[in-house]
């Protein structure tokens, strides 16, 4: 180690944020960001997530304490240079200009060429890597306002790649998108973070940042945690995080409940498949645990149309044809 | 490109033989090459009338469309320009307090008639640049922009109501623009002013396409965000300022040519629009130079009226065709 925070490519030290010093919105904030690691904040609005971002890698003003990029500090850094060391995507754009894919993803180059901005071979071979990247290369004489939510994302973040930066940095880059769109981009971000790059990108989608960063920071009550998803699961920062929102975070399951009041329990049989895993969602959905001392039995067998679901309650037993059906069933029985 | 320069200098040799004294193109090009072809009448209303309104009208051509493109840029708003948001109507209020108020003459006049017209349009660009750090709604900049003209309109319709008779036709016959009064050492002032800019301006190409995605973007791309503002606001105002001073407040060119430059030349990469734009311009002025003069007649039409006709379609063609009219 030769200077402080060499090995990290972010390093935050009592570092604070805010719009002006009245008004604070996290301070003594110490966290890093390793060479290679995609790091996931997560918070709800209104936490400061954005402004963290931002002021990390200088775009806002900050209020306090010190922010080192590469093991530099931040303010030592002239623009270009820094613009050659992180780029960033936003979480939107208000007004698209009248710009082609090829275009836009081309700006990534700004930092590199000249005052009159002339590319060379390596800089179009760039822009074309970043395309293909995300798998765009057939869109690049397309215009902006042509695309969808999610082509358009991809086409900003491969205008970041084309800025060949160590660190990207990405505020909400899956706020407009459905759950494939989503699940495809953070996949598209890992191949990067495997390619060498760090990333770090904010999201409310804690279950795809669950699976795919090597660290979150998390922001809740004003404080900052950080480490990697499960040490934080395993802290219960999770249970505490949405405590007051009705939702709960099941550490048997993984999973995210909506908390209702409990319907009891259900023992369930049947072969260890989808069926069964699909049977064991509908189940939570409905306020149910699953357990080897239900009251509920439920058993899950094939049948010429699929599966069907033998319930026995109270002395009853019943199939039905679908979870729909069970569903029904079930909600009508109490 | 090639087609636009050469329509330009077809039209700038129409424009030289237009007027009440006849002058060939085959005298005009004999003389250049040195022969004694004409009288020395013909001399004087060529060098002293013909070339200055025809470099007037190239200047203006230039520069107008720059501030608009500029403007459209900065603002990401495709309605912006040197008119619209007022910044001629902030050099008109320069100018009026000079030639109603003062009722200065000669060179002093000259000079402070550029002067109060850049700080008329620098004080509008500063109020501009003010509610653009306030106010993020381009529509609402816009709105704010008519009625910043609106109200110098007002103030200046006040000035002139209490303005003496003779600098109050005087003012009329400016405010109406034109591209024939410009004399000779106020042509050098605006040579010498807007020119350099020019270069100033087309040095920021490249800046502008990284501001094409907004400030945010264009700071993460390493571009001096302050920097910029002030070279564009500081641009803007001397280009707009000194072309109003000198051939009064030229409506709709500013707007209009950016976007009939980004229609022909399919481009919008700075590095192409801005010197297309400046080419662009200068085509359409002298081709309005052209009308104003009513060919086949000896009267003259002011220039401000042309220019208005020609743009204002573009601009409702704009707004209604464009419906995505955030497009840049």
């Amino acid at each position: 180690m030769d200077t402080p925070g060499s090995e990290h490519i972010v390093s935050l030290e009592k570092f604070s944020i805010g719009h002006q010093q009245d008004q604070i919105l996290l301070s003594d904030i110490n966290l890093t960001v390793g060479s290679g690691e995609m790091v996931a904040l997560i918070g709800r609005n209104g936490t400061g997530k954005s402004t963290l971002l931002k002021s990390m890698i200088g775009l806002l003003p900050f209020l306090g304490g010190a922010c080192h990029l590469n093991g530099k500090l931040i303010a030592r850094y002239d623009l270009p240079s820094r613009a050659r060391l992180v780029s960033f995507v936003s979480s939107q754009i208000s007004q698209l200009p009248s710009l082609t894919v090829g275009e836009m993803v081309a700006l990534g180059r700004l930092p590199y060429t000249g005052w009159m901005g002339r590319m060379d071979q390596s800089d179009h071979a760039l822009v074309d890597q970043a395309l293909e990247e995300v798998q765009m290369a057939s869109f690049a004489g397309r215009k902006l306002d042509m695309l969808s939510d999610g082509e358009r994302q991809r086409a900003m973040i491969a205008r970041a790649f084309a800025q060949d930066t160590r660190l990207m940095v990405l505020d909400e880059p899956t706020a407009f998108l459905d759950i494939p769109n989503t699940f495809d981009l953070i996949r598209l971000l890992s191949r990067f973070r495997d390619g060498g790059k760090s990333i770090v990108y904010s999201t409310h989608d804690l279950e795809t940042a669950m699976q795919f960063a090597d660290k979150m920071w998390v922001i809740h009550e004003g404080k900052i945690f950080e480490g990697a998803p499960e040490d934080l699961g395993l802290s219960g920062l999770f249970d505490d995080l949405f405590q007051s929102s009705g939702i709960s975070y099941d550490q048997q399951s993984g999973r995210f409940l909506l908390k209702g009041p409990s319907q009891g329990s259900v023992r369930l049989e049947g072969k260890e498949d989808q069926a069964k895993a699909w049977t064991v969602s509908a189940l939570y959905r409905l306020g149910y645990k699953v357990d080897s001392q239900g009251s509920i039995k439920i058993s899950i067998q094939p049948s010429s149309a699929g599966y069907q679901w033998i319930v026995e309650k109270d002395g009853d037993n019943l199939s039905f044809s679908s979870l729909y059906k069970m569903a029904r069933f079930l909600i009508q029985g109490n | 490109m090639y087609f636009m320069g050469l329509l330009l200098i077809i039209l700038a040799l129409i424009d030289l033989r237009l007027g009440s004294i006849r002058i060939s193109l085959g005298e005009m090009l004999g003389q250049l090459w040195g022969r004694e072809m004409l009288s020395d009448q013909q001399m004087i209303i060529l060098t002293k009338f013909r070339l200055p309104r025809l470099a007037t009208a190239l200047l203006a051509g230039a520069a107008l469309p720059v501030c608009g493109l500029q403007m459209q840029t900065l603002f990401r708003n495709p309605l912006a320009g040197p008119y619209v948001l007022g910044i001629s109507s902030g050099a008109s209020f320069g100018a009026a307090l000079v030639v109603l108020g003062a009722g200065a003459t000669g060179i002093a006049a000259t000079w402070s008639l550029a002067l109060a017209a850049w700080i008329g349009a620098g004080t509008v660009m500063l109020l501009l640049l003010f509610v653009s750090y306030r106010i993020k709604d381009v529509m609402t900049i816009l709105i704010l922009g008519i009625m910043f003209s609106s109200g110098l309109a007002a103030v200046i319709s006040i000035m002139q109501y209490f303005s003496q008779a003779s600098a109050l036709k005087s003012f009329v016959i400016w405010s109406m623009g034109s591209l024939g009064n410009v004399t000779a050492s106020q042509l050098s002032i605006m040579t010498w002013a807007i020119s350099p800019v020019l270069l100033i301006t087309l040095a920021y190409s490249k800046v502008l396409n990284g501001l094409m995605l907004g400030e945010e973007y264009a700071a993460s791309m390493g571009i001096r965000i302050e920097r910029t503002r002030i070279i564009i606001f500081a641009t803007t105002s001397i280009l707009a300022g000194t072309i109003t001073a000198f051939c009064g407040p030229i409506g709709f060119i500013g707007i209009a040519v950016p976007h009939m430059s980004r229609f022909l030349f399919k481009r919008s990469d700075h590095r192409i629009l801005m010197p297309a734009t400046m080419l662009t311009g200068m085509v359409v002025m002298v081709f309005s130079d052209i009308v104003s003069q009513l060919p086949g007649t000896d009267r003259i039409l002011p220039i401000n009226a042309v220019t208005s006709l020609i743009g204002i379609p573009v601009v409702i063609w704009l707004v209604i065709m464009n419906r995505k009219a955030q497009a840049l």
